[in-house]
């Protein structure tokens, strides 16, 4: 293997695909909105009912509300209840009658008044209703003979909820990187079609290094991009080295990918009719961290998965390498396969 | 500029462009996105909390749950089952009725029921899931609801679920895939193929091909706006008013592709734009997703014209007076990308019949 002869074909790809100014700047643009749409997601989650209350008396121990996942915060009038209601500091306003207590200790039922916004879910406000219901119940004395034991399952993240814009991480890393397949596989076809690799094969270059030159080429656009835009959004704050690694097979991954559409394709549009199909296999799996429970167990045969999984648990649970060690090493053996997979079919191409 | 040429220009644009990738795409892409969003904005972002049932018996509390509104049940076969979804997040929480459970809470005897609960489950997900069992339980065993409740609903502000929110997106999508993509790629691939300097050789002038290569785009465009919106039943009571404004948006999406086409030699080009500077394009849209968003950020982006209105009628129920503004503003904003428009094609008619 020459060096020097892939280094040099590693920067003639480099300033083919920089050469043109437009794409290079939005490149970047591109780059600069990924983070825009991160950072105006929401930077943290919202786990508590926000709720006020109203009550003309202060309000005996028995019917202190301290459940968890509640926010109660008392107002001084009934009219403060319902602007903090419009104004949506809170979710539900509630005002309790005068004779509340009497009423609840004679036996008859007091109306309690609740207030909502229109935009507030049907199941919240019922929700809601019931969780009156209940205080009230054991206001009066209702005992229920009902024991609940519960058992975590997972990490408890109560309190330390992922925010919905860290979900969003390696959803913007796969993507990033899965979209640099598209450039690589259109500059290696177009190399093919315009018969310039056959070319290039007729100098001293070898085959080896034209591969190993588009692998560094592909690999490097891509992990370089998804890096930088890792270090921004905090992703390599906890594990960088694991983050580093996953980002760098996930770009070898790409890169084979690149390969076997380059094989196929024969112009830009049947690089892209074969690669968006491709591209919408491979980023599934960011549902998984986006939605969890969406989809099932089958998702794990998409080679991209490991990709996502390993980022979530790294950037977003501080996962390290005996954590993770068995999803790179999945992601690896997918990233091999597939390397070879299209060096094979393109070498063929080539001959 | 001749009629007629341009009408044969656009039947060869429909014969053979209704082959092309891009056109595919434009007409599936919309339709697909649009029915892959609704499901997941629509049915799994739901704030209800999940619940997950396994019935050792046949209590009846299983069907209450299921009547229930505050949270979405759904039954399982075996605890591990359950146990299976609660791990994954299907579920928020998961419980296991024990045999006799009825007529143990009837009897008033001590029952216990496991419950296995999600690590990311919300705060707020665990006490409605609480509540409501106990509440049901409470029911079942014949106590009575010891208070009223009346509900007042405060303010005149329409809700938005999720569903709602994605129209926008959908509807930009729509009209921007076909009306931007398919002028600018056909352009490219005229330039490529050199065939473009090669028809203005005969009668036939650069704008009788810009404007036909648009026609198509603008049909396409229009097509699927209103296509998206009659899927998503949002025609609502001014479906007259809707397309004029659905039309508006198209004659946009057109001149902004014939542009791209002006100026870009080839896909990539295309491509990297639509990859990158598209999110400005749909910016007013995903501004329209978060509400905590600041409104007036949409106002700065040109798509906010064409969203704006077409939410106010389909979705708020508005009339013309309350979009007559930035209507005006959309049709300023057509008039002065076509003057833009000419003012490109006579600046680079020579580059674009393929000149140096």
């Amino acid at each position: 293997m020459n060096w020097r002869i892939v280094g040099t074909l590693v920067s003639k790809d480099l300033s083919l695909f920089f050469r043109k100014r437009a794409i290079t700047v939005l490149t970047f643009v591109g780059l600069i909105f990924y983070l825009v749409i991160y950072f105006v997601m929401p930077s943290s989650v919202d786990e508590n009912l926000k709720i006020g209350l109203y009550s003309p008396f202060s309000l005996p121990a028995s019917i202190q509300l301290n459940e968890e996942g509640l926010d109660i915060t008392a107002v001084d009038s009934e009219a403060s209840l319902k602007e903090g209601v419009i104004d949506g500091q809170y979710i539900v306003g509630i005002s309790l009658p005068d004779d509340v207590i009497e009423k609840l200790n004679s036996g008859q039922k007091p109306k309690i008044s609740l207030y909502f916004t229109p935009d507030v879910p049907q199941e919240i406000k019922d929700a809601v209703e019931v969780l009156i219901s209940e205080l009230a119940y054991m206001q009066t004395g209702q005992t229920l003979a009902l024991d609940v034991s519960e058992e975590i399952l997972g990490p408890d993240m109560l309190g330390t909820q992922i925010p919905p814009r860290d979900r969003l991480r390696p959803l913007l890393a796969v993507f990033i990187i899965m979209m640099e397949l598209l450039g690589l596989a259109n500059l290696i076809s177009e190399e093919v079609e315009r018969r310039t690799a056959h070319a290039l094969l007729v100098t001293p270059t070898t085959v080896t290094e034209l591969f190993v030159a588009k692998s560094i080429a592909g690999i490097g656009l891509a992990f370089v991009q998804a890096v930088l835009i890792m270090v921004i959004i905090g992703g390599m704050n906890t594990q960088p080295f694991v983050v580093l690694v996953t980002l760098l097979l996930g770009a070898a991954l790409a890169t084979g990918v690149s390969f076997l559409i380059a094989a196929r394709a024969k112009d830009f549009m049947s690089v892209m009719s074969w690669s968006f199909p491709v591209l919408i296999i491979l980023i599934i799996p960011s549902f998984t961290v986006m939605f969890p429970g969406v989809i099932t167990g089958w998702v794990k045969i998409i080679p991209s998965y490991y990709l996502v999984d390993t980022i979530h648990r790294a950037a977003n649970y501080g996962s390290g390498w005996a954590d993770v060690w068995l999803n790179l090493l999945i992601l690896l053996g997918f990233t091999l396969v597939i390397t070879w997979a299209g060096i094979f079919v393109l070498r063929r191409k080539f001959q | 500029m001749s009629i007629r040429r341009v009408g044969v220009l656009l039947s060869k644009e429909f014969l053979y462009g209704s082959k092309s990738y891009i056109f595919i795409f434009a007409v599936v892409g919309p339709i697909v996105i649009s029915i892959v969003l609704s499901l997941i904005f629509g049915t799994w972002l739901s704030e209800k909390p999940r619940l997950g049932v396994m019935d050792e018996g046949s209590s009846q509390l299983v069907s209450m749950i299921q009547e229930k509104n505050s949270v979405e049940s759904i039954e399982y076969g075996t605890v591990s089952e359950m146990k299976k979804a609660v791990e994954s997040g299907s579920i928020d929480a998961g419980i296991v009725l024990p045999s006799g459970f009825d007529s143990s809470i009837i009897r008033g005897e001590m029952t216990e029921i496991k419950a296995y609960i999600w690590g990311e489950s919300l705060a707020k997900s665990r006490t409605i899931i609480g509540v409501t069992i106990s509440s049901l339980a409470r029911e079942l065993a014949g106590q009575e609801t010891p208070i009223e409740i009346e509900t007042t609903t405060l303010g005149d502000e329409v809700s938005m679920p999720w569903s709602d929110r994605l129209l926008p997106f959908i509807v930009l999508m729509a009209v921007f895939l076909g009306g931007l993509l398919l002028p600018a790629t056909s352009l490219a691939n005229e330039k490529e193929k050199k065939t473009l300097g090669a028809l203005t050789v005969t009668p036939t002038s650069i704008g009788d091909v810009f404007l036909a290569k648009g026609m198509l785009g603008f049909i396409l465009s229009l097509f699927m706006g209103v296509l998206i919106l009659a899927l998503n039943q949002a025609f609502g009571a001014e479906p007259i008013l809707l397309t004029v404004l659905l039309a508006l948006g198209a004659i946009m999406a057109t001149e902004l592709g014939v542009m791209l086409g002006a100026y870009v030699k080839d896909f990539a080009t295309i491509f990297t734009i639509w990859k990158s500077a598209g999110i400005i394009l749909f910016a007013p849209a995903i501004i329209y997703l978060f509400p905590q968003i600041p409104g007036w950020i949409g106002r700065i982006f040109p798509t906010y014209y064409v969203t704006q209105p077409i939410v106010e009628i389909s979705q708020l129920g508005g009339s013309w007076a309350d979009i007559a503004t930035n209507t005006f503003v959309l049709i300023a904003i057509d008039i002065v990308l076509i003057i833009i428009l000419l003012f490109i094609l006579r600046r680079k008619q020579y580059e674009i019949t393929g000149g140096n």
